[in-house]
């Protein structure tokens, strides 16, 4: 059935284009222009004179080392929620008893804690454990408020196995352990593929815990840099938003690879 | 292997509350445990210290003392305080006003499957790949009256004194939230579009209705679960508001953009008081989960079954 | 799916394997002993403190390690960690208030045994400048920067074409903004998004009409001296200057850091902006051109009929180092301090841009990049016979968020005289 183009949407759709295309461009097109000319050319225009030695200083300046950072506690961050999660899941959607089930209850409590709530007392605990300015202590909680998140949609992703299957490997004497390497594991990829992409992006745009638990150089992610560079005196604004390009890219081409597990990580939506 | 006997034995209601597959090897507690442990050590422990905390007065040099009900007198009688909660609502509120009609517009539009719209909505979602910081980066350096493009818009943007006035700085802060969190909000409408079924729109054509009708009679009542899970999410997003109000006011001009997140954190880290801090975020813990159960009980979220029907 | 799941992996892949190469590059090297730590803002001016640290560490067996805390949170982390096992050994800070929590806390080492056996310690250095890390009469901190007095700056152009000159008194300032004002020009140009610029302000004016001592009075305790009628006086003269639309209407959107302010001045859009001493670089840095040929700069002006010396300033005395008490080598952090005015230092610091405060400084002022702008500043400071810290830093840091709310609401015409002095009064002095 065809239908007559939709004159309406397409306004709508453009002014939105336009909502996100101009700071888009403004952010972009800044970030080729030397600094001086930032301050006399409109943001706008085109720069009368190119120059990508914004970029250059950025990675020259400490960037690369913030990258390694965010890197490590993205690392950190999805290698705990891979280690934890999938079995819990498991062991929510297949175990007897009503201990699980609690378990489960309280994971979803955990949906409504702010991180903010618990930035005080998560300060007390980091630093009297030692763990203050270390890249570990921010993985640790950064994890820890993925869980809830994580654990229903992969919770999710696993329910939908057929029964029909478990019974096949329990005729076959299957331990749990097999059970779950050779048959939830393999069923559940999309839902793990989602997880893996939410905790990645927690962790990659992770603000807060990082702000109040580290303080060094060595240990400064991305975003914190971002931060410092907005707040320093004399800020070189082609240079801070050159960081800001710089700190996308690799999401960016997450988003252009893996479209759909972003999507659905994003949305907390189990994929299959 | 009794189980399995009886699950099969018994009929209907019975057999239904015994999961499918029941016969199967099943793993023990100690699967959970780690993930158990884990989020018992990092997120509700500290969720009970700070209960502790906001009966303490600590500075952070020594160690924290009980002080008894101080920070919460003081509390009672902070003028800021009470406006913080006003401002986070107000911001919450406009926050769900504004992104709920630009999402499910741009989700539903987003769900046809167009060509050229396949290849916009990937544009379109581009501000999602940003983290808050740089989001809000870019729009102190878009909006900056002297360099940003207030300059060159001066029909639109007048003087461009865009921060420096309370409802400015609300503006702001909500058509930046709008900008940030509406893709979000529009992917998870999309996914609720595409899963309305065909045969509805069919029929309805078949009836003569045009698409306006089509999408206030067909379209927004199918999205019912759809449009409250989004707005959980985005009542839980306003209210924790930190980031961008850090970044873009730092609560000013004067107290007029400061919430309660940001208020705890002047507090705690800027002030040193860190008693206080806790007591405010647990204030802020508390508003939170009483709005989040009213909106889940008036909504009748916690009805819902299973995992993609709000989805 | 498939080629999806892969890309997935690929960057799990790519993210485990690059942190697994750079797992442990952690700085938590302090079982080494015979180390003292040196915690410093970390800013552009770190090349001296390095290229110092340097310096002590030829001749000493105990080895200096600096530490740097990038951004503007450092009086935050300084708090965090005093008091923990990561604790520095030496640290910089702004003297006042922002070491008197520390001292309260009896973490601080007192200086004067230091002084008693090397009087340099102290003698060697400006005693206005001196005094601001000096806390119930004994002294915690020794000048390890360059002093930054507020300074009234402006375009000289723009002064030129308004057919004006640089305002010795307040009656000619009020008049040159008015002048400037009819000629379509910003008078003042002031990042009031930053909240700090504004206050600056009233720190001049108070110390005009009252005299210091009213600012030392409140700092001590006694709330009704922001009650008194100079205090009322000062508000008043400074809401009039508001209200005439010296400030233009957009101050609240603009911020000093990042660059708004001062290009205002720049291009010729604004007139004058009061800042610390620093906007020289500022400008250098942003507007190399404009620095070396347009910028200029005065005194605060004066105030007919006001209690307070004309020569007073006001702002950033200097940083200080400081030493906690719990250091295990006091004698290598002495010998550190004794750097802080050596030749070497006074050079390193004169070929950045700052101004030490040693005595003798001015005899290598013409190291300076800009030898003019740096004799003129000594002349001020030593010449004054007050040096007012910046009230955020001469109250103690939980006083510092309200005090900034209340300068701006101020300006914001949001507080009355009223309304401010109760703010101010609210505050906690120690």
């Amino acid at each position: 059935m065809r239908r007559r183009p939709n004159v309406l949407a397409g306004f709508g759709s453009l002014v939105w284009l336009v909502l996100v295309g101009l700071p888009l461009y403004v952010l972009l097109i800044a970030t080729f222009r030397t600094r001086a000319d930032y301050s006399t050319e409109g943001p706008l225009g085109l720069p009368a004179q190119w120059t990508v030695q914004n970029y250059l200083t950025d990675l020259s300046s400490g960037f690369g080392q913030d990258f390694l950072n965010t890197l490590t506690v993205t690392a950190g961050v999805v290698a705990i929620v891979l280690l934890v999660v999938p079995p819990l899941s498991y062991a929510i959607v297949r175990a007897r008893g009503r201990a699980t089930g609690w378990v489960f209850r309280l994971f979803l409590l955990g949906l409504a804690i702010p991180a903010q709530a618990v930035i005080v007392p998560m300060f007390y605990v980091i630093s009297k454990t030692g763990l203050y300015d270390h890249l570990i202590g921010v993985i640790l909680p950064t994890a820890a408020f993925c869980l809830p998140v994580c654990t229903l949609v992969l919770t999710g992703a696993m329910r939908d196995i057929g029964p029909e299957l478990y019974e096949a490997m329990a005729m076959d004497g299957a331990s749990p352990a097999r059970v779950f390497r050779q048959l939830v594991l393999p069923m559940s990829k999309g839902g793990l593929a989602s997880i893996t992409v939410f905790a990645a992006l927690q962790a990659w745009n992770g603000f807060l815990f990082p702000l109040i638990l580290t303080q060094s150089e060595s240990t400064k992610v991305v975003t914190l840099g971002l931060y410092e560079f907005q707040t320093e005196h004399g800020v070189d604004v082609p240079g801070l938003l050159s960081a800001v390009v710089l700190s996308m890219l690799p999401v960016l081409v997450v988003y252009l690879f893996a479209r759909r597990a972003l999507v659905q990580g994003l949305t907390g939506v189990g994929g299959k | 292997m009794t189980s399995l006997a009886t699950s099969r034995g018994a009929a209907g209601r019975a057999a239904r509350r015994t999961r499918p597959g029941a016969g199967a090897t099943r793993p023990g507690f100690v699967w959970a445990l780690p993930a158990a442990v884990f989020f018992l050590l990092f997120a509700l422990t500290p969720l009970l210290l700070v209960v502790v905390l906001s009966f303490t007065s600590w500075d952070g040099i020594g160690e924290p003392r009980f002080n008894g009900l101080d920070n919460w007198t003081a509390l009672i009688h902070d003028p800021v305080m009470l406006q913080s909660i006003w401002t986070t609502l107000l911001l919450t509120v406009l926050g769900v006003v504004t992104q709920t009609p630009v999402s499910i517009l741009l989700g539903v539009w987003a769900a046809g499957r167009q060509r050229n719209r396949a290849v916009l909505s990937a544009i379109y979602f581009v501000p999602l790949l940003l983290s808050a910081t740089a989001v809000s980066v870019v729009w102190r350096a878009v909006l900056d009256p002297n360099f940003g493009v207030p300059a060159e818009l001066t029909w639109l943007f007048g003087d461009g004194n865009l921060l420096g006035t309370r409802s400015g700085a609300i503006g702001v802060l909500t058509f930046v939230g709008v900008w940030q969190f509406t893709p979000l909000h529009a992917l998870i409408y999309q996914g609720g579009a595409r899963a309305i079924p065909q045969v509805l729109y069919q029929a309805a054509a078949v009836d003569g209705a045009g698409r306006v009708r089509q999408f206030f009679h067909i379209t927004l009542p199918q999205l019912r679960n759809t449009v409250i899970t989004s707005m959980i999410l985005m009542v839980v997003g306003g209210l924790t508001t930190f980031d961008t109000v850090l970044i873009l006011t730092q609560g000013g001009p004067g107290n007029d953009t400061t919430v309660t997140a940001y208020y705890m954190y002047q507090k705690a880290f800027k002030g040193f008081d860190f008693g206080v801090g806790s007591a405010i975020a647990l204030v802020l813990v508390v508003v939170a989960t009483l709005i989040s159960l009213v909106v889940v009980r008036v909504s009748g979220y916690d009805k819902m079954r299973g995992t993609t029907e709000g989805l | 799916m498939r080629s999806r799941l892969a890309a997935v992996t690929a960057v799990t892949a790519l993210v485990l394997g690059t942190s697994a190469a750079c797992g442990s590059s952690d700085s938590s090297s302090d079982a080494g002993a015979g180390t003292i730590h040196v915690l410093v803002y970390g800013d552009a001016g770190n090349k001296v403190e390095k290229q110092i640290v340097e310096t002590f560490n030829k001749t000493s067996k105990v080895k200096a390690v600096l530490d740097t805390v990038p951004g503007a949170d450092y009086q935050q982390k300084l708090q965090t960690v005093i008091n923990s096992s990561r604790a520095p050994d030496v640290f910089f800070n702004w003297g006042g208030g922002s070491i008197q929590p520390f001292v309260k806390a009896d973490l601080l080492l007192p200086l004067d045994d230091f002084i008693a056996k090397d009087p340099g310690l102290k003698d060697n250095f400006l005693p206005s400048v001196f005094n601001s890390a000096v806390i119930d009469g004994k002294a915690y901190g020794v000048p390890m920067r360059g002093t930054q007095p507020v300074l009234l700056f402006h375009n000289k152009k723009v002064l030129a074409d308004a057919g004006l000159t640089p305002p010795k008194t307040w009656d000619e300032l009020v008049a040159a903004t008015k002048a400037l004002k009819a000629k379509g020009v910003t008078p003042i140009s002031l990042g009031g998004g930053d909240q700090w610029p504004t206050m600056m302000w009233f720190e001049y004016l108070y110390d005009r009409i009252a005299g210091p001592g009213l600012f030392q009075k409140a700092l001590g305790g006694d709330r009704e001296a922001w009650a008194s009628e100079d205090s009322r006086k000062a508000l008043d003269t400074l809401k009039q200057l508001v209200d005439s639309g010296a400030f233009g209407s957009t101050y609240d959107s603009v911020k000093f850091t990042d660059g708004g302010s001062p290009a205002l001045v720049a291009k010729g859009k604004a007139a004058f902006e009061l800042m610390g001493s620093w906007y020289y670089s500022t400008q250098q840095d942003a507007n190399p051109d404009f620095a070396k040929s347009g910028l200029g700069y005065s005194a605060f002006p004066s105030l007919s009929g006001g209690k307070g010396d004309p020569a007073d300033v006001v702002g950033n005395t200097n940083n200080f180092y400081s030493v906690l008490k719990k250091t295990k080598h006091p004698e290598a952090a002495a010998a550190f301090l004794k750097l802080m005015y050596s030749e070497d230092f006074v050079k390193a610091q004169l070929a950045i841009g700052n101004l030490p405060t040693t005595t003798n400084t001015l005899d290598h002022l013409d190291l300076s990049a800009s030898p003019g702008y740096s004799k003129d500043q000594y002349q001020l400071v030593k010449a004054a016979p007050s040096f007012q810290l910046s009230w955020d830093q001469a109250y103690p840091p939980s006083a510092m968020t309200p005090m900034h709310t209340a300068v701006q609401q101020f300006f914001d015409g949001r507080l009355d005289a009223d309304g401010f002095i109760k703010a101010m009064q609210a505050l906690p002095t120690s």
